[in-house]
């Protein structure tokens, strides 16, 4: 069974200015959601150390609106000093540091993205370790640690594979599948206040770059049936929902017959990417929630609401 | 609660040997203080850099280089961060434009594309 559930980034342009963290909460029971999922260090006020008056608020605001806490999504900054990248020693406090806080907040999933090291996004290779000195603390909290697999990585990669590796010797680790890499159509740009220059690369670089992060990857969702057992979690991108309720970028339809004929137990977090307008999220969101309803309605697959 | 625009209308206003402008965090989570690399500001023309811009993050305060060191420290998602420039005698008061350029690491981007720089502009009120 799948539940539907949504990460507060969709949220990106309102939070904080038109909706609370409440609003956000109070909007995701109002769709008939049951899963939330969080960006810590957006949505934890005060994170990494937030106040206890501050967690007892975030376990009665979920229970008040009977929501299940599922992702927690953090990062790791592999980056955080100057001149030179974290080690080992020094990532793995920050890795506990977040599985200690989600799971005070009552989340079974932390999601660290990592910091990479090459063009094509491989993971900086302190990861492996890192994450193994943390499983103790993982497998105590009853937690899965999930780096997401996002555009341009592809299912069939090297950096895939060597997740994989781990996943097999620990029921503690898994993917988390942005079903961005589905993409199969060509979108529009991205919409904000402010202007982003991504460092001073030559040229051709920088085109190359843009290119690679924004066309259609077109991966097929049928590569997700092997993955299933491994997948801890799913991130539903989208970027634009349209007025007959359809996702003119990514196969709904397709992703969802592989998730639940593979036998996917787990969240469909919705994750809007579109233009930030205030208030367009919530009428997005819910258009979405409209369409993955309808189509694993046909599968009778949809968990009930409790 | 914030404004939308990451130049924020409130907190913009003269201070002793300068002026000072709030500015919300223009990423979708906080940054921690070392990723940041330093501001520019620049209004109505002329630009402020470097050592002339300090950093207000919660109740610390600190130059653009002594930020590398701040490992433990951050600017939350929630709290604007006031940026002062020195500049004596401060800002005639009425409508300037103001630009502000951010530079910070990301470290889930390849490094031949970093740092990163947002740049946000905005016509800003000061009263006094």
């Amino acid at each position: 069974m799948i539940d539907l559930g949504v990460s507060l980034y969709s949220y990106g342009g309102d939070f904080l200015v038109t909706m609370t963290l409440e609003d956000c909460l109070a909007d995701v029971a109002d769709m008939g959601a049951t899963g939330v999922e969080i960006l810590a260090d957006t949505h934890v006020a005060g994170y990494p150390n937030p106040t206890s008056a501050w967690v007892d608020e975030w376990h009665a605001l979920v229970a008040r609106h009977r929501l299940t806490p599922t992702c927690y999504s953090s990062w790791l900054d592999t980056r955080l000093r100057k001149g030179r990248t974290l080690t080992v020693d020094e990532a793995v406090p920050i890795l506990v540091r977040d599985l200690e806080l989600a799971h005070r907040l009552g989340f079974t999933i932390v999601r660290p993205k990592l910091g990479v090291v090459s063009l094509d996004l491989v993971p900086d290779p302190v990861w492996r370790e890192t994450v193994e000195r943390a499983l103790p603390k993982a497998e105590q909290y009853g937690i899965r640690i999930a780096p997401e697999i996002h555009a341009p990585t592809a299912l069939r990669s090297k950096i895939v594979d060597d997740y994989l590796d781990l996943a097999r010797q620990t029921s503690h680790f898994g993917l988390l599948i942005d079903t961005g890499i589905f993409q199969n159509a060509e979108r529009g740009g991205t919409h904000s206040d402010s202007r982003f220059v991504f460092g001073d690369p030559d040229p051709e670089l920088a085109a190359r770059v843009a290119r690679e992060m924004s066309k259609p990857m077109n991966e097929d969702p049928a590569l997700l049936a092997d993955l299933v057992p491994y997948v801890v979690h799913v991130h539903a991108k989208f970027w634009e929902m349209t007025d007959d309720l359809d996702d003119p970028h990514v196969p709904y339809d397709a992703i969802v017959n592989v998730l639940v004929e593979s036998g996917y137990r787990g969240s469909l977090s919705s994750e809007y990417e579109g233009a930030r307008d205030l208030y367009r999220a919530s009428d997005q969101v819910r258009r979405q929630h409209v369409m993955l309803r309808r189509l694993l309605a046909a599968h009778a697959a949809l968990t009930p609401a409790s | 609660m914030l404004e939308a625009h990451v130049i924020q209308t409130k907190g913009f206003k003269n201070v002793d040997g300068g002026f000072q402008v709030a500015v919300r965090c223009p990423y979708y989570r906080g940054i921690w203080a070392s990723l940041l690399e330093g501001a520019a500001l620049t209004v109505d023309g002329q630009t402020f850099a470097g050592e002339d811009v300090r950093w207000t993050l919660g109740d610390s305060s600190y130059t653009a280089e002594a930020l590398a060191d701040a490992v433990d420290d951050r600017w939350a998602f929630e709290e604007p961060a006031i940026l002062t420039a020195a500049k004596p005698g401060g800002l005639e008061p009425g409508l300037h434009d103001v630009e502000v350029a951010i530079t910070w690491r990301w470290s889930y981007i390849p490094v031949e594309m970093q740092p990163t720089t947002s740049i946000s502009r905005r016509k800003v009120v000061l009263v006094s």
